[in-house]
């Protein structure tokens, strides 16, 4: 089953969230809502893997159209990645009823998504 | 006996025909984000709890739209709120419509909101929870009996 929106879900270090949204905006994404969270972490993983993880986290949920989902999520893989200092992971969830888009578009989105196509 | 007196007979047991008319699938869930204003918050969630809605979950975030989109669909402020609520999928529609109404109604209260479908949900009591199953207040159809009709 295929839909025609998905809910991109980007977890980064706190005070990473802006990079995410200048990684996404480049290819398409209109606007997102930040929440903080406090993620959690094996300390024996941490040891083993001789890393430490900033427990502080940003949730950056993006609403963006399916065509643009790879685009973003790549970008989000480059920008704000495991092996960046935004130590981020991104997923997508689909989306099967939306409403609330606006049909607006802004100028910089208009060099990379369809104006037809309506963003968030 | 023969088989059509049978069947007959079974057909007349007047439990078994209240039985079967309670019987239905169960009904999908899903989950749903809305995105609103944070001085809204408190209204879009009861107005939510109006449809067989029992697990709300209502977290502070941000926005992060450009000042000059926000200034253009009158939301100055970046203060939001993320309303997570679990819907039943037969409740969707009528949920969405009442959504994209107050969006356009409420002074304020622009925001967006998306359903992601939920695969799965361990526990029977869970379950009925989440779906506000009410034993024996489901019609065949799915409606609650006595409820608001939604």
């Amino acid at each position: 089953m295929t839909f025609s929106h998905e809910c991109i879900v980007c977890i980064v270090n706190t005070g990473f969230s802006d990079a995410v949204m200048d990684a996404a905006r480049e290819f398409g994404a209109r606007g997102g809502t930040v929440i903080h969270g406090r993620g959690t972490v094996s300390r024996e993983a941490e040891r083993f893997f001789g890393i430490t993880i900033q427990p502080d986290k940003e949730l950056v949920l993006i609403l963006v159209p399916r065509d643009l989902t790879d685009k973003i999520l790549h970008a989000l893989y480059r920008a704000v990645g495991l092996k960046t200092p935004g130590q981020g992971i991104a997923f997508s969830l689909p989306v099967d009823q939306v409403v609330g888009l606006s049909t607006f578009s802004t100028e910089e989105s208009k060099e990379t998504t369809d104006p037809a196509e309506p963003t968030d | 006996m023969n088989e059509q007196e049978v069947k007959r007979r079974r057909s007349d047991r007047p439990e078994k025909k209240k039985k079967d008319a309670a019987l239905t699938a169960p009904k999908k869930l899903k989950l749903l984000f809305t995105v609103v204003d944070r001085k809204k918050a408190e209204l879009f969630a009861d107005l939510l709890s109006a449809y067989s809605v029992n697990l709300q979950i209502v977290l502070a975030g941000e926005g992060t739209a450009k000042t000059e989109t926000l200034r253009l669909l009158g939301l100055d402020d970046a203060e939001r709120a993320v309303i997570v609520s679990v819907i039943r999928d037969d409740k969707a529609p009528a949920i969405f419509e009442m959504l994209e109404e107050k969006f356009e109604s409420v002074r304020g209260g622009k925001g967006i909101a998306w359903s992601v479908p939920m695969t799965s949900a361990v526990g029977v009591a869970i379950y009925q929870f989440l779906s506000d199953y009410r034993e024996g207040q489901l019609t065949p159809q799915g409606q609650t009996k006595g409820g608001d009709g939604k």
